[in-house]
């Protein structure tokens, strides 16, 4: 990632103060920090499904027991290798777990519908990806016009009301084998919507999703980097 | 800025408004909404004198005569009315559900305090069509999910051969309750919610946030966040304008001019994300002054906008004369200067008019309008017009940034809120949006909590104007015709 970036947080293995401090959990604009326990057995639990990178944690924490994470490389298959826990154990189940999809139909080439249901950040940064100075296209990876050309569906924001049954339709219209990548926080949980009468709480609910792309909105490289999953073509 | 506050009764508001209008040039109804459904609110904004007059009329059941009859610009804002709190206005020409489509209850109001006072007479969310009937008129459906990657709307054709005899937009599909969530947030965690209003336009929905809670707190914010403040405004405005120059060089077949384009968005993002650490520049405006900010990179910035500066001129040019593009441009989706005063268009498509009206020149936002440029305008209404009115904007933001950064002065870039909203009180918040004319309006109740909060987004105003400027056009000239005018949905739906 770029120097001047401001990256989403990540969890260290320096001690935190515990709920006595609680001052991350306490400023996080989408509650996605839970503090829990006291003394030596205190865990942070960090959703980074919920996050919308606003930093404010990173900022406000006297351990440095949430620090900046630098990389891009943020996609993950399943929603709760989202969840991150300061504890070593629990992340080595994690990645222990972590697979590449059984069939591996798009190794060469992929063709991706966009479909958007939130407040465009994410499709402009989709767009982005496209353009001269990322060029997704080198990886395969095109934009197509018809659900009935795609192999995979690209879904920003929190999905609505409104847009639940165009969604389910737009997949519908996709032959097998298909995949479906949720892109930016909206999208995986509902972000700054979760909980909101219009029920968008992110595309899990309508879609079974197949990767997952934490931010808010996601760099373009961390775009790059989940659609290459969705491709087979990361672990 | 604290709107004056006024009650009207519903008898004399029409009268009222009109006479209100007549008193001074350039005055706006901007729009109307209500706290909970007992009353309407009408937000009137007189430009020359920097002033604002928040008008309540309290209503007795739950309809009242609709004002579009007078003023053809509530339109839009009455239909959101009945769908959030069940007002409905009698006589409304075209009285369709916008925000809230099949899938709700029918007679759910999301924003109302209270139950109906009477049963709502037909509510089954339906929504139909104007149907154009005559030998050979057919119908084109699009959306609500369009071919690009762009947001979600519906529009519905209905052509003779290849001429737009009509054009019908349906919106609401993106509508994410991002009012009533204002209202639930912690009011300092709020600025998250507001921002994501319409995220291309972060900068300018977070300054508007900003600027209404610091009017209900009483704070000034220090020189230097205005002018990072400032900055941050016209960098948004300059990327987005950009991209949207690009987009029309994209419609029109101009290659090379439109990755050209994309590269150079690229460059400005870059400067903004130099200057907050994002590249929306998420999370920088906050009430109060601005966050995240960093002195070291400002040498860095001046130097790349410079730069970005010197390679945007010689493509703009490019674009500019060739004969080709001009001609593609120019004398389609053509909208009259009579529409824009009617209908209260805003922003870019107003400017190309040559209806002069850019907030920055009267309202308090960042270092305006002491620093605000001179507007640019142009005056034949149609493609060709608003992308010479956007380029001309490429070429102030430039300026304008350039002129701020070398003024930066101080350390401090934000003052401590206080722990309360201060309570019954009434905070707006004004802005030029890339788009156009951006409002936040802030209601506080007895304890000092955020009871209603209300967005105007410009493309509220504008998206009449593209299904009138395409009439009588060729369905292949919606495209560029559609790209010209730039209209959020997001902003919209809310």
């Amino acid at each position: 990632m770029e120097s001047t970036a401001r990256g989403l947080p990540k969890l260290t293995d320096s001690p935190c103060r515990g709920t006595s401090c609680n001052r991350c959990a306490e400023i996080c604009p989408t509650n996605a920090i839970n503090v829990f326990g006291s003394g030596d057995t205190t865990k942070v639990a960090l959703d980074l499904g919920s996050c919308i990178g606003c930093s404010l944690c990173i900022d406000n924490c006297p351990t440095e027991t949430i620090r900046e994470n630098r990389s891009t490389e943020l996609a993950v298959r399943r929603r709760e290798h989202l969840l991150l826990i300061n504890d070593h154990a629990v992340e080595k189940e994690f990645s222990k777990e972590e697979e590449s999809p059984k069939t591996n139909p798009f190794g060469m080439s992929l063709s991706a519908r966009v479909v958007s249901t939130g407040c465009s950040a994410c499709d402009l940064e989709i767009g982005a990806a496209g353009n001269p100075i990322f060029d997704m296209e080198r990886f395969g990876v095109r934009v197509v016009a018809s659900p009935r050309h795609a192999d995979a569906l690209l879904v920003t924001g929190p999905v609505g009301k409104g847009m639940q049954m165009p969604l389910k339709r737009c997949y519908e219209a996709m032959t097998e084998p298909k995949s479906v990548v949720a892109v930016g926080t909206c999208a995986i949980s509902g972000g700054v919507h979760k909980g909101s009468y219009t029920e968008a709480n992110g595309v899990d609910s309508v879609l079974p999703v197949d990767v997952y792309i934490p931010g808010c909105p996601p760099h373009p490289w961390s775009i790059i980097d989940g659609v290459l999953k969705a491709m087979g073509k990361k672990r | 800025m604290i709107p004056l506050v006024k009650e009207v009764s519903e008898d004399n508001l029409v009268s009222s408004i009109k006479d209100w209008l007549a008193g001074g040039q350039l005055r706006r109804l901007t729009f109307v909404t209500s706290l909970d459904g007992k009353q309407l609110a009408v937000l009137l904004l007189d430009p020359l004198s920097g002033a604002a007059e928040l008008w309540f009329t309290p209503l007795k059941g739950n309809s009242y005569k609709s004002l579009t009859l007078s003023f053809a610009s509530c339109h839009w804002f009455e239909r959101a009315v009945w769908d959030m709190f069940g007002l409905e206005p009698i006589g409304h020409p075209r009285l369709k559900h916008l925000l809230l489509h099949e899938s709700y209850e029918a007679n759910y109001y999301p924003l109302r305090a209270n139950d109906l006072l009477c049963q709502a007479t037909e509510n089954d969310r339906c929504y139909k069509f104007l149907e154009v009937k005559g030998e050979g008129v057919y119908e084109i459906p699009v959306g609500p999910i369009h071919a690009g990657i762009i947001e979600p709307g519906h529009f519905r054709f209905s052509c003779f051969g290849e001429n737009i005899l009509n054009l019908e937009i349906r919106l609401g599909y993106l509508h994410r309750g991002i009012e009533k969530k204002l209202t639930e947030v912690d009011w300092k965690k709020a600025r998250f919610v507001a921002e994501a209003a319409a995220s291309d336009t972060a900068v300018a929905n977070a300054l508007a946030h900003a600027i209404a809670v610091e009017s209900i707190c009483e704070i000034d914010v220090p020189p230097l966040a205005d002018a990072l403040r400032t900055i941050a405004l016209e960098l948004e405005r300059l990327s987005m304008h950009i991209i949207d120059v690009g987009g029309m060089a994209a419609d029109i077949g101009f290659l090379g001019v439109s990755s050209s384009m994309s590269r150079l968005r690229g460059k400005s993002l870059e400067i903004a994300q130099a200057l907050s650490g994002n590249r929306f520049m998420r999370g920088f405006v906050t009430p109060g002054g601005v966050s995240l900010y960093r002195a070291e990179e400002i040498g860095g910035i001046r130097a790349n906008l410079k730069e970005l500066a010197n390679e945007l001129k010689p493509v703009l040019n490019l674009f500019r004369e060739n004969q080709t593009a001009i001609e593609r441009m120019a004398s389609i989706g053509v909208i009259s200067k009579a529409l824009v005063e009617d209908f209260g268009i805003v922003g870019v498509a107003a400017r190309a008019t040559d209806v002069a009206y850019d907030t920055r020149q009267y309202f308090r936002q960042g270092l305006y309008p002491e620093f605000a440029p001179n507007v640019t305008v142009a005056d034949s209404g149609d493609i060709l017009a608003r992308t010479l009115v956007r380029m001309g904007e490429i070429d102030t933001s430039i300026k304008v940034i350039d002129r701020v950064l070398d003024s930066l002065d101080g350390n401090s870039c934000s003052v401590e809120l206080p722990k309360k909203l201060r309570a019954d009180m009434v905070g707006l918040g004004v802005v030029e949006a890339f788009r156009g004319e951006l409002i936040h309006l802030m209601c506080t109740d007895s304890s000092g909590k955020i009871k209603r909060y209300a967005i105007k987004d410009p493309s509220q105003n504008n998206w009449t104007a593209l299904s009138i400027a395409i009439r009588n056009n060729l369905i292949a000239d919606f495209p560029l015709c559609n790209k010209s005018f730039s209209l959020s949905y997001g902003g919209n739906d809310l």
